[in-house]
């Protein structure tokens, strides 16, 4: 009797190894092996004007292997203030980024969640914001809080609620609150798909037990919501701290890290470093510090909610 | 048993007797700022795109634009002549090579990506929890360490600012996703489908082309919209790997102009439009398999 199932449970193995190969392979190609290398650039002196020397081949391309240096260009990144302040503004950005979009993506779950007409089309709003791309939201949002032709200072300045225009752009502490909400309004809508669909396997009749002892509408959300939706809330949270580091293009769009640094985010000093001032070395060790980071919290992720939910992986 | 969920009778957690007047005025007002918040921001993208700079600087400032215009636009297409007409030809020819790229990423994502998910739904294999936590740890992984990589890469397989290149690139992003989406995709068709397809004298691949793809439509809707969305969007890879004149994709063509100042702020408010209309009708499209498909295999973006 079991020979036959043996064999059968093999070949159903090579057919699943022969359906996820292409799949692996090109993720070892496109994903581990740039990983990895990235990590080795970290560790070199990059210098890309030079073509030959040794080399390792992928694929039947030769990519160039630089000098080990060990750990000096850590040791340069942390002996520069700016990367200390940087991380201070990421830590920053992350934990003000991470409370809006969990506070907002709540607070439209919460309304989207109650019966109305027209819900559906609502629903439907949630995702433009979501769907653009971080170019245009950018340019959105410059086109409502610019100085001169901006929508904002025009509305308040017509309500009378301001004598002179805002800059919000210019201003260093407030052009990295606006970071934080512009980033917000693109991620946030996303939360609130999630808390949504939490909330609609969520049973009636906790409700109405809840009703019955008199709960009002908050003390339902308090003990009767937000416990059920404890595993979502978790989830919106460590995907809105592993997006908030990892943040760039806005700032690309809207503020270039000024002004005087003022936004400049980890992500944002490694990006320049290695792509402004071709510092390949300094810059990809910059972003390894950053990326160890995001590891740290995909390890919490994975045993937190994947390990407790899908235990065979 | 007998255990309704608050889907089923249509109640979400307020109040399911008869609201009272006050608080149906401050849902309908929360309702309405809701609202507001969500599209405001992109009605005003369009309002600009159809406004003159003028009327835009013009203190007071009329939120009904006092003259509408369809200039922008025609700058954008090349169809009159303007001062920046060398950034704004630009759009058109980064526009097909974003649909190229997106395209080819999309198609490629749902050969190879899908084929992954449906086995990693259905089989037990060597290294089956190994390689999916791998997946998993490459979707949290920022795209931004491996540029660096990429750019050295690429340059050496001599495919830097090519459209390959970006192929090659958007791959690392993208079908993590889609394994993840189509893997949870296919847990919800029922494995008896692929038995009896069995029994019927298909082999397995036939099982899989034959009969579970044709009924995988709403998984592979969801799983290429996204992917599709994805590319269409992206900005910093495509800025630093597509650099020469002509191989780049929309958004990097339109943050170039954000970044000239001679260029007025509604012309470029216009190819914001132009580039953001694909990717959100794409998504409302779509809207239902790609709801269902990203909350059932959550996803950072």
């Amino acid at each position: 009797m079991r020979r036959p199932r043996a064999s059968l449970r093999f070949s159903e193995a090579r057919f699943a190894v022969f359906l996820v190969l292409p799949t692996l392979v090109a993720i070892f190609v496109v994903v581990l092996f740039p990983l990895a290398y990235s990590l080795w650039l970290s560790f070199t002196d990059v210098n890309l004007l030079r073509t030959t020397g040794p080399g390792i081949e992928i694929l039947g391309v030769r990519v160039p292997l630089f000098r080990w240096i060990g750990l000096r260009n850590y040791l340069r990144i942390i002996d520069d203030p700016l990367y200390w302040s940087s991380l201070w503004r990421t830590l920053y950005f992350v934990g003000a980024f991470v409370l809006e979009a969990a506070v907002i993506g709540m607070g439209m779950a919460l309304v989207l969640q109650e019966r109305f007409g027209g819900r559906p089309v609502m629903r439907s709003l949630l995702l433009i914001p979501w769907s653009l791309s971080r170019v245009v939201v950018g340019l959105l949002w410059i086109g409502i809080l610019d100085f001169e032709f901006g929508m904002l200072n025009g509305v308040l300045a017509r309500l009378g609620l301001i004598d002179g225009y805002i800059s919000f752009l210019k201003d260093g502490f407030t052009a990295l609150n606006v970071l934080v909400s512009v980033y917000m309004w693109n991620q946030a809508p996303f939360a609130t798909l999630l808390f949504l669909a939490g909330m609609q396997s969520i049973s009636m009749d906790l409700y109405s037990a809840a009703e019955v002892d008199g709960a009002g509408y908050w003390q339902r959300f308090r003990y009767v919501t937000l416990p059920a939706l404890r595993s979502v809330v978790f989830l919106v949270l460590v995907l809105a701290t592993v997006n908030g580091f990892l943040m760039l293009d806005l700032i690309y769009v809207l503020t270039m890290g000024g002004p005087a640094n003022d936004t400049t985010t980890l992500s944002w000093l490694g990006f320049q470093t290695t792509f402004a001032f071709f510092k390949f070395g300094p810059g990809t060790a910059i972003l390894y510090t950053l990326t160890a980071l995001c590891l740290l919290l995909t390890f919490v992720y994975h045993r937190l909610i994947v390990a407790r939910f899908e235990p065979e992986g | 048993m007998g255990m309704l969920t608050a889907a089923e009778r249509g109640y979400r957690g307020g109040r399911y007797r008869a609201r009272s007047a006050g608080s149906r005025v401050l849902l309908y007002a929360l309702i309405v700022a809701v609202a507001l918040w969500l599209v405001g921001p992109f009605i005003w993208l369009f309002v600009t795109s159809v406004s003159y700079q003028r009327n835009l600087l013009a203190r007071p400032l009329a939120l009904i634009p006092p003259e509408v215009t369809l200039d922008n636009y025609k700058m954008i297409l090349g169809l009159v002549r303007f001062h920046a007409e060398g950034q704004a030809s630009k759009i058109l020819p980064s526009m097909l090579n974003s649909l190229v790229v997106a395209g080819l990423v999309t198609v490629l994502n749902l050969v190879i990506g899908t084929t992954a998910g449906y086995a990693y739904a259905r089989f037990r294999f060597p290294l089956k929890t190994l390689s999916l936590f791998a997946l998993l740890f490459t979707r949290m992984l920022p795209t931004v360490v491996l540029i660096p990589a990429f750019f050295l890469m690429l340059r050496a397989a001599g495919l830097q600012n090519t459209l390959t290149g970006l192929v090659v690139a958007y791959c690392s992003f993208t079908l993590p996703f889609t394994v993840w989406i189509m893997k949870a995709y296919f847990e919800t068709v029922p494995a008896e489908l692929d038995k009896s397809a069995l029994v019927d004298g298909c082999n397995r691949l036939q099982a899989y082309t034959h009969v579970v793809l044709p009924v995988s439509g709403p998984g592979l809707m969801a799983g290429g919209a996204f992917t599709f969305m994805l590319c269409w969007n992206e900005f910093i890879v495509a800025q630093v790997l597509n650099t020469k004149p002509g191989t780049t994709t929309l958004p990097p063509v339109i943050a170039g102009m954000n970044g000239q100042i001679n260029i007025d702020y509604s012309v470029i408010a216009a190819s914001g439009f132009l580039g953001a209309l694909p990717a959100v009708l794409l998504v409302l499209c779509f809207q239902k398999y790609l709801v269902q498909g990203l909350t059932a295999g959550s996803v950072k973006g």
